[in-house]
């Protein structure tokens, strides 16, 4: 099947592209122009429209033990009345994996990742992405707070026992990549600690948060792993926390390193009530040190419900649930807490919250370092996006919301006096050149011969939002799944993981220490390629040698 | 071979798939009810019900919403087995089924002797025990007890969390000073894990239970442990979770999922005549349906039972985890797990016949 689009404004960054032009497509993938006089099977008029590689986000709790204890505890905000894609299965419910996959794909979004999946339940995490429709996705797996860990640096053992440890892991789990999260925040709460930084010590274990997330990075770099090792910081959330991000920033030294929801750390003590944005200060630290990515976070204002594995900060955080109700599940190495919240446009700290996210958007100057993401659905649901790209785009748009939020808050950040506006290359690079070549899959986020045919084509409106919200067509591997914002398509895409090589001896390792400490088989936490109901579920991505 | 029957008389396997498709297809409101299956036999039990419009109910959904409901009405806090038992330095048990219910923990929970960290002794302490139980908990770990017949626990657990606040109490059963002793107890452990079985504990006791381990962890660490119920009833709500945004008790009839505990209650929706047909999956054992009213039923069990009414359609099925391979809810990691077939067979799965089922009506319309 040779498919052509046609006449469309082409936006593909990664190959320096924007212009008018015809991509083309063969079995799954872009191919170069054939000779003249080659005709189409199928041809696309796209004439006028934006056509960029299919969106791709590195951040976004979408399945897993964590996500469906949230969908459990909140039945009241299900959004039953929805319509129906005939193609979907169970697209008619709300918040499913099912409709999942369908409200990405009709963004334009093609591949997700699931960045907080705990080893020990990787198999259900992987078993609620074989029923996310259409996109790609990937699991970034937790380490940092479990005992394996902590205990091999207790014991001062080699940088090498813990690549192997790292590789035995992101085998077993089939992740993507790691993530620390808090790192031993979360093994110290259970001695009753109730506040950790990077320099503080886990009880018994001897060591600090900055000697895992070292270790940790180390490893990650060193078994060729493409995305660096992903960090949720100490202190998420606290009023002064800039000073934590910053000196995880320097933390960084020479080795990559990707800070998540950097949002959440913005934050400074001035002013009245001691809350303000440190957004800027952020921003050029972020700007000078290369190596560094980061994603945001935005908060937009409406009920969410927070989910993260930093069981400490959920913990610390009960007592703003809204509505009133919260789970905190501890777990081996890591568990996870579930606090609703509602972001209130008339809430001092909630408006700085959201000036920072976008503060940070504006003030990093490389949309190759700053990814988008809300840290859904932490800090607003995956689908505000179209409204958050239109006050990237827009400074009116911007200001307009600013009038209406609480003065004595925009005061203490720096948004007003921004007039950047994102333009439609710089967002196409955000939003897929950029994250494309954070998780190392070459042949995405870009429209060059060779690449998926993941493609999204977009009306050329100057409603941003509504431009966003609703493609005109999307493609996954060639095929035609939306038209418009409806979902024309039940297919399944693959999870993508890495295999990076390790010294074997660590199997029989793990075997006796999980029959020793947990009296449990460590097959109890692999994810068998039989055990996933889909024909052919993942796709090896490789390391780099 | 094959094990199926049509109103009693030994079919093939294909013939009792078509006249389960037929009557299911001609049901204006079906229900598929008992559940008692693994991930796999969910999945396809789930999908069939959006397919049909039916209702989808668990056989021990009462106990399950019980649990639930503490959860999306107040606060929990849960921890998994491996992690009491590398990490509990007191195991709290609550009810006289508490240690029955770990039936497949001994190992992980009572053989081992307290926290690594500082090596003290693990110490148990048990409301409301079952006084023929046998010792689990080896030398040296005799329980403290408080209370003596279950139907106190309403009032005991309420004593204790006042008790563990600093608020007076009324008259108790349990004398006073006993409940001021295991309070104290409670507040001074560094780790502690309240266990129990979900059978055990009514709503109101579920919900006190939680908030008597909120509030001890204003000072201390404390987390809980709760039990069952069975028929992997924790590894169905997941995927009813993540297929239809909820539990158990949820019905497709309005082409949305749409969840009521009441409405949706298998044996009420039987008994008051509004479901004209029923599929009942009973995967793990020999649970039959408790509903006494006449409907037409479908039945997938791994186990020949007698029911109270023959069922139209009845096709033998296999046991996940001891003729398949089976995914399932492991109370041990606190999650789903995969549990390889014991005595592997090539009886039918539940969700092959469910899958066919799909299949046959697909191919009908």
């Amino acid at each position: 099947m040779l498919m052509r689009l046609t006449g469309g404004r082409v936006l593909d960054p990664a190959n320096s592209r924007d212009g008018t032009g015809d991509i083309w497509i063969r079995d799954g993938r872009i191919i170069d122009p054939p000779l003249d006089g080659v005709r189409a099977d199928a041809t696309y008029d796209v004439a006028g429209k934006i056509v960029m590689a299919g969106g791709i986000d590195v951040h976004s709790h979408i399945a897993g033990a964590n996500v469906n204890t949230a969908r459990l505890l909140m039945p009241e905000y299900h959004r039953a009345a929805q319509t129906r894609p005939e193609t979907t299965p169970l697209a008619s419910a709300g918040w499913t994996t099912f409709a999942t996959g369908c409200l990405y794909a009709r963004m334009g979004f093609t591949t997700v990742v699931e960045p907080a999946v705990a080893p020990h339940h990787a198999l259900h995490a992987h078993l609620e992405l074989a029923d996310i429709p259409i996109i790609d996705k990937a699991t970034l797996s937790i380490l940092g707070n479990d005992d394996f860990l902590l205990g091999l640096l207790h014991a001062r053992e080699s940088p090498a026992a813990v690549s192997d440890y790292v590789a035995w892991t992101l085998d077993a789990t089939r992740g993507l990549g790691i993530k620390v999260v808090n790192a031993g925040g979360a093994m110290a709460f259970r001695s009753n600690v109730r506040s950790f930084s990077l320099d503080d010590v886990v009880p018994y274990y001897g060591v600090t948060s900055r000697q895992i997330v070292k270790a940790l990075q180390r490893a990650v770099h060193e078994l060729g792993v493409p995305h660096p090792l992903h960090v949720h910081c100490n202190n998420l959330g606290l009023a002064g926390n800039v000073e934590t991000a910053l000196a995880t920033i320097a933390a960084a030294e020479d080795l990559p390193l990707h800070l998540a929801h950097l949002q959440f750390y913005g934050y400074g003590k001035e002013g009245e009530r001691g809350f303000s944005s440190e957004a800027a200060r952020l921003a050029e630290a972020v700007n000078r040190t290369n190596g560094l990515t980061i994603d945001v976070g935005q908060v937009m204002f409406g009920q969410t419900v927070t989910i993260s594995s930093d069981v400490l900060r959920q913990f610390n955080a009960r007592a703003q649930a809204h509505p009133k109700k919260w789970v905190i599940f501890e777990g081996d190495g890591s568990g996870f807490g579930i606090v609703p919240y509602a972001y209130r446009p008339d809430d001092f700290y909630n408006a700085i919250q959201w000036a920072v996210g976008l503060e940070l958007f504006l003030l990093i100057e490389d949309p190759r370092r700053v990814f988008f993401t809300t840290d859904h659905p932490n800090g607003a649901p995956f689908t505000t996006y179209p409204e958050i790209l239109a006050l990237l785009m827009d400074r009116d748009a911007r200001a307009e919301w600013i009038a209406k939020l609480p003065r004595e808050a925009i005061a203490l950040t720096t948004l007003p006096s921004i007039s950047r506006e994102y333009t439609l290359s710089e967002i196409a690079t955000m939003t897929r050149a950029a994250p494309a070549k954070l998780l190392g899959l070459a042949d995405r986020g870009h429209l060059g011969a060779g690449a998926v045919a993941d493609v999204a084509v977009y009306e050329n409106d100057d409603d941003k939002a509504a431009m966003f919200r609703n493609a005109a067509l999307v493609f996954k591997n060639g095929e035609l799944v939306a038209r418009n914002g409806e979902i024309t398509s039940g297919r399944f895409g693959r999870a993508l993981a890495v295999r990076p090589e390790r010294d074997r001896s660590i199997d029989r390792r793990m075997r006796s220490y999980y029959e020793d400490r947990y009296g449990i088989s460590p097959d109890l936490l692999v994810v068998p390629e039989t055990a996933i109901d889909r024909p052919d579920p993942f796709e090896l991505v490789p390391c780099v040698t | 071979m094959d094990r199926a029957w049509i109103d009693g008389k030994a079919v093939t396997l294909k013939a009792a798939i078509a006249e389960a498709a037929k009557l299911l297809g001609a049901s204006r409101f079906p229900l598929i009810a008992g559940l008692g299956a693994d991930v796999a036999g969910a999945r396809a039990a789930i999908a069939l019900a959006e397919r049909l419009g039916a209702a989808i109910d668990h056989m021990h959904s009462d106990v399950l919403l019980r649990r639930l409901d503490s959860m999306r009405e107040a606060e929990v806090m849960i921890t998994t087995a491996a992690d009491a038992r590398t990490r509990a330095d007191y195991l709290l048990l609550v009810g006289p089924n508490a240690v029955a219910a770990c039936a497949d923990l001994p190992h992980v929970l009572f053989g081992h002797t307290g926290p690594e960290a500082d090596g003290r002794l693990r110490r148990v302490g048990w409301i409301c025990p079952d006084r023929r139980a046998p010792s689990a908990f080896g030398e040296g770990a005799e329980p403290r007890s408080v209370g003596r017949d279950p139907s106190e626990l309403p009032v005991l657990l309420a004593a204790l969390r006042a008790r563990i606040a600093g608020r007076p109490i009324g008259k108790t059963r349990a004398p006073k000073p006993a409940i001021d002793a295991l309070a104290a107890e409670l507040a001074a452990v560094q780790f502690g894990v309240a266990i129990w079985s979900a059978t055990d504990l009514g709503p109101m006791e579920t919900e006190m239970l939680h908030g008597m381990v909120a509030d001890l962890n204003a000072r201390t660490r404390f987390s809980t442990l709760p039990l069952g119920p069975a028929d992997n009833a924790l590894g169905v709500l997941q995927v009813c979770g993540w297929m239809t945004g909820f539990p158990m008790r949820s019905a497709f009839g309005r082409s949305n999922p749409e969840h009521d505990p009441w409405r949706f209650d298998t044996t009420r929706m039987v008994e008051a005549g509004e479901v004209d047909c029923a599929l009942w999956i009973s995967a793990y054992g020999t649970a039959v349906p408790e509903w006494s009213a006449a409907v037409p039923v479908i039945a997938l069990t791994s186990v020949d039972a007698p029911m109270r009414r023959p069922a139209r359609v009845t096709i033998e099925v296999g046991r996940p985890g001891a003729d398949h391979d089976a995914i399932e809810y492991s109370a041990a990691i606190g999650g789903l797990a995969l549990s390889a077939a014991a005595k592997p067979s090539n009886a039918v799965s539940a969700a092959q016949v469910l899958v066919q089922i799909a299949t046959t009506l697909r191919a009908g319309t």
